[in-house]
């Protein structure tokens, strides 16, 4: 019987040096922001954690601070607090669109930024108990199995795709992720954090052992730059994106000069598109041009035998991301 | 939600009235005590181990190691308790017939060795906390030797296919015979000689669970020889007798209580091995036990409605009139045949020359039962499915076309009334059906595209016997006693309304006293839409017999009471007794992500004289929201190479939550044939077999492409319309 302890860090200091602790003891040990996932896997068995590191009594890392400089967000906010901020919703729309369409109230009501950029694959194989990559076995079982669902970038040797809404807006506004250590403080850009089955099939981020995500910083956007997050799901609500875009254009009058455009739901990892990011630099946004843009998004694709529909759904949701937020 | 349209009857004194349920303020204060809720002395819990694999034989279990375990208090398996489930597995799916359960060949236990599903229980535990229990199950070894499986029907039926049960996987008929069940009108062939077209069509249609929000759940015990269980039933006497046929006891001997339950859709009819499991543990270890399914133990070790494979054949003359219908159909039921496995539908035509031959067969994916009309909405699906493309094929309007092959009444066959043209011309109307539909199917310019469909159904609104006893006392308070328990169509309400109306006193007077067999006398239970025909019409008859006391000896004074029985048998006098009802829907499919929408939904329904109009337009919604899930949403998916379910729950079968449900406008034309309880007829079933047909006959009409297996799912429609 798997004994499952407790500890109610007071802060983040506290609670990594709790969890390196626990590593020390040669247990597991999680960092619990809502508990929402996290628990349930625990109780499922897919989470192997023996010792819940609960955040929710850390006073710290939970306020969104704008400035100046930009929007500094703390990685216990919740995600009601984050799409209610009155300085994100007016600086950075597609963060908060993102952090509305996760879940439930009930979940965004108590599920922190952190927790969700961290939260496993929601794959069927990993949820239901198989030994596959993600549970520390040597296998994906989507390759040759129900990869609806799957990636159709990135992918190999895992097929999982990335779940988190948030974390793609992030990317692409490229913000600064702080992580928190037993060692210290380092700063991670958004895009780094992530990685790609290729370099760790196991995790979906460079977080160490007993590393949380503490704080993240998002630069205040250039003048004249509008964003939005363009998701696609299964219901209108409770479930995760089929596919999702973030999208961030920095404009002239109508000419692009800058574009940022990052996918959820698609890859293991927040998938930016270069090539339309590029594409997009220096032109006009008309109807061919995000016709084109959303043509081009999908010629790295690599789909499995069952996710072909996420490439004609990759291309209309590019497009139709690019041309909403020329029209608004 | 806007209140039903009625059309027909004025409401009587009580009946017809919009009522509230007498009991909603105990059930939104937390007062209404649920089957968990129940806390006895003593009190221990109970946790089921069940299949990893989906067949397997087991070699050996060891249950030291949670024995040992502190706080476990008993472990039972195969070995120790080889009780036969006998409603879990019954030869024709004749669930409710004793000589047929007796005379089943292929007997479910509580615990089966070989293993036939994921989710087939092995074990159960005892302990003095959940804890404990949930971690002894991890103690107990099981040595499996892995046997070969087959999860789809067809393929289950090959010669070389691994063999569920000895006899291959043909599921036998209440003869043990393996013969596909077979229904022959006229003469096919000759029909079909007769056609100018011949259209042939293969439909599918997905596995969904009845998702209601209570899992099973179960709690026992006894005094001497007599088991008490509370239990989430849907039929009170039916789960007692089933109990104790299963036990080896009388019926007197198992009092069940049932009164407030989360839910059932047909998932909790009879009894369940939760029941027997939770019995067994009880009389072993002389304390109460309470056994609580989890959300998974519910989607995998309970049942749903089964998977079929349909493969029509539909002749038609250049003027419209079907010559000749036919139909192959394969039911996967599971490793348990706990029902027939039907696929209806076709049987809503007139023509004269018909035949449907259905294979009910064992698969090793988790068993199929009971779920709000069993046969029908996946069999009106296919039926309509292939109609509907014929009507567009030939030029003709779905409805007319409808109307004019529709069963009606004839000399030999006549009904108490008929309503089919009627609900369907009116929802027409209503819907404004010429103007949503498209006459061209996908002919909408651009990727957003609309269009409109229907569908039409006759369903059982028969007679039966079920009993009540009314007694008042000198206060002229009135006391009913029926049998009933509350799945979510507020029966208690019901039959208070029916009783009140009967004895001509208001609501207020009359307490009902229900859910426990042993303060109420039989009722045919919540299944069949067969409560409020059947219990209601016994209530009425009661009431006519107190009223006659009265009449005779006037009031009862002191402490005196008077008593009111009925066991009535009433009969249609050889008419057919059918509710009636059309569905319309308009959809909006986004053809590049493959998204549907639902945007408008129109049910017309006779369903007789309606009791309550507030509960019965919510059953007709939520049957059509369960509809249109399983016509959009739901399955469940499984590994082929390794046989494991992939998307039990909620979250994975992508139920329909509040922001994704239409408004449905309910429509209710009422009359009174003369028969049941002031006319009553069904209302209870009706509202499901409807929607996935209709759905799909929209996005037909919107996309221009028939999409030939439920769930229509985005990854399915785009494969379609790309292709």
């Amino acid at each position: 019987m798997r004994a499952l302890s407790n500890h109610n860090a007071s802060s983040i200091a506290g609670a990594v040096q709790a969890a390196a602790r626990a590593r020390a003891e040669g247990r597991i040990p999680a960092f619990s922001g809502g508990g929402t996932d996290l628990l349930q896997q625990v109780k499922d068995g897919t989470d192997p954690a023996d010792v819940i590191i609960n955040l929710r009594t850390v006073d710290e890392a939970r306020e969104i601070e704008a400035g100046a400089s930009g929007i500094s967000i703390g990685g216990l906010a919740t995600l009601t607090r984050l799409m209610d901020d009155a300085a994100v919703r007016a600086r950075l729309p597609a963060l908060a669109q993102a952090a509305e369409s996760v879940g439930t109230p009930q979940i965004r009501n108590v599920a922190t930024v952190a927790g969700n950029m961290t939260q496993r694959p929601w794959c069927w194989y990993y949820r239901n108990g198989f030994h596959c990559f993600k549970s520390g076995g040597d296998e994906c079982f989507s390759v040759n199995g129900e990869n609806g669902q799957h990636a159709i970038f990135g992918g190999g040797p895992s097929f999982i795709v990335h779940p988190s809404d948030i974390a793609p807006v992030l990317v692409a506004f490229e913000a600064i992720f702080q992580l928190a250590g037993p060692d210290g403080e380092r700063e991670v850009p958004a895009a780094e954090f992530f990685v790609l089955p290729r370099v760790d099939p196991v995790k979906e981020n460079v977080l160490g052992d007993a590393e949380m995500l503490a704080r993240i910083l998002v630069p205040s956007p250039a003048e004249n730059t509008v964003s939005s997050y363009y998701k696609v799901m299964d219901r209108a609500a409770w479930t995760h994106a089929e596919i999702g875009v973030a999208t961030v254009i920095q404009r002239d009058g109508n000419a692009v000069t800058d574009a940022r455009v990052v996918l959820s739901g698609v890859a293991p990892i927040p998938w930016r598109l270069r090539a339309v990011e590029e594409f997009l630099a220096g032109r006009q946004i008309t109807t061919e041009v995000a016709q084109e843009a959303g043509e081009m998004s999908i010629s790295d694709a690599q789909p499995l035998a069952k996710n072909r529909h996420k490439l004609p759904m990759t291309s209309a949701a590019v497009e139709r991301s690019i041309m909403e937020l020329a029209a608004g | 939600m806007t209140q039903p349209t009625r059309i027909g009857l004025e409401p009587l004194e009580t009946i017809g009235h919009d009522t509230a349920r007498i009991d909603a303020v105990e059930r939104v204060t937390g007062a209404a005590q649920y089957t968990r809720d129940f806390k006895l002395p003593g009190m221990v819990y109970a946790r089921v181990l069940r299949s990893p694999h989906p067949h397997a034989r087991i070699l050996s279990i060891d249950v030291s190691a949670a024995l040992a375990l502190p706080g476990v208090l008993d472990v039972i398996t195969n070995d120790t308790s080889p009780i036969v489930w006998g409603s879990g597995c019954v030869s024709g799916g004749r669930q409710y017939n004793d000589p047929i359960k007796d005379a089943t060949i292929h007997r479910r236990h509580i615990f089966n060795n070989p293993v036939r599903c994921v989710g087939d229980s092995v074990a159960a535990v005892a302990a003095t906390d959940r804890n404990i229990a949930e971690a002894a199950l991890e103690l107990i070894e099981v040595e499996y030797e892995e046997l070969p499986f087959v999860l789809e029907p067809e393929a289950a039926l090959a010669e070389d296919a691994p063999r569920i049960w000895p006899e291959g996987n043909m599921c036998p008929d209440s003869r043990n015979e393996f013969e596909p069940m077979t229904s022959r009108i006229g003469d096919v062939e000759a029909g079909f000689a007769e056609a100018d077209r011949i259209f042939e069509q293969r439909y599918e249609t997905g596995f969904v669970h009845n998702a209601q929000m209570e899992p099973r759940c179960a709690l026992a015990t006894w005094e001497g020889d007599k088991l008490t269980l509370y239990t989430p039933s849907q039929g009170i006497s039916n789960c007692r007798h089933d109990t104790a046929r299963d036990l080896g006891l009388q019926d007197h001997q198992v009092r069940i209580v049932a009164q407030y339950m989360g839910g059932g859709f047909g998932n909790k009819n009879q009894n369940q091995d939760a029941d027997l499991i939770a019995a067994e543990l009880s009389r072993r270890i002389g304390r109460p036990v309470m056994l609580e399914y989890t959300r998974r133990d519910d989607w995998l070790g309970v049942h749903g409605r089964w998977p079929t494979v349909q493969e029509y054949r539909v002749g038609v003359k250049n003027d419209g009139a079907v010559t000749a219908m036919q139909m192959r159909g394969y039911s996967g039921m599971g490793p348990y045949r706990k029902n027939s496995g039907g696929i209806s539908g076709m049987d809503y035509y007139a023509c004269p020359n018909r035949l449907r031959e259905i294979y009910p067969v064992y698969t090793n994916r988790t068993t199929s039962g009971n779920f709000r009309a069993p046969s029908d909405p996946h069999g009106v699906y296919g039926v309509e499915s292939i109609m509907d493309d014929i009507a567009y094929e030939m030029g003709i309007d779905p409805v007319d076309f409808a109307l004019r092959n529709m069963r009606r009444p004839t000399e030999e066959a006549q009904f108490t009334n008929y309503s089919l043209e009627e609900v369907i011309t009116t929802g027409a109307e209503q819907f404004d059906w010429q103007a949503r539909r498209r006459v061209q199917p996908g002919s909408d310019e651009g990727p957003l595209k609309r269009g409109a469909g229907f569908s039409f159904m006759m369903f059982r609104a028969g007679l039966g016997t079920s009993s009540a006893v009314v007694r008042v006392d000198s206060q002229g308070r009135y006391t009913l006693y029926v049998g009933v328990t509350d799945i979510g169509p507020g029966a208690k309400t019901t039959m208070g309304m029916i009783a009140a109306e009967a004895l001509g006193v208001p609501l207020e007077q009359v307490e009902v006293v229900w859910g426990d067999t042993d303060r109420t006398p039989y009722s045919v239970g919540e299944s069949g839409s067969r409560t409020t025909i059947m219990t209601g019409y016994a209530v009425v008859q009661a009431a006519e017999n107190l009223k006659r006391q009265i009449a005779d000896r006037g009031m009862p004074s002191g402490g005196d009471v008077l008593i009111g029985t009925a066991t009535p048998v009433p009969s249609t006098d050889g008419l057919i007794r059918q509710c009636f009802a059309a569905h319309f829907v308009e959809v909006e499919v986004d053809m590049r992500m493959g998204t549907t929408r639902v945007l408008k939904y129109t049910a017309v329904h006779e369903s007789g004289r309606i009791i309550n109009p507030t509960t019965a337009r919510d059953q007709i919604r939520g049957a059509a929201i369960q509809g249109i899930g399983q016509a959009l949403h739901e399955d469940l998916l499984y590994d082929p190479r390794n046989g494991q379910p992939l998307s039990p729950g909620y979250y994975r079968g992508r139920h329909l939550t509040h922001q994704d449900i239409p408004d449905i406008d309910v429509t209710f034309i009422e009359t009174d044939d003369g028969y049941g309880p002031f006319g009553a007829k069904t209302a209870g079933e009706s509202g499901i077999i409807l929607a996935p047909a209709a759905v799909a006959n929209a996005v037909a009409n919107a996309t221009g492409t028939r999409m030939r297996s439920l769930p229509i799912t985005r990854d399915k429609l785009l494969r379609e319309v790309s292709a």
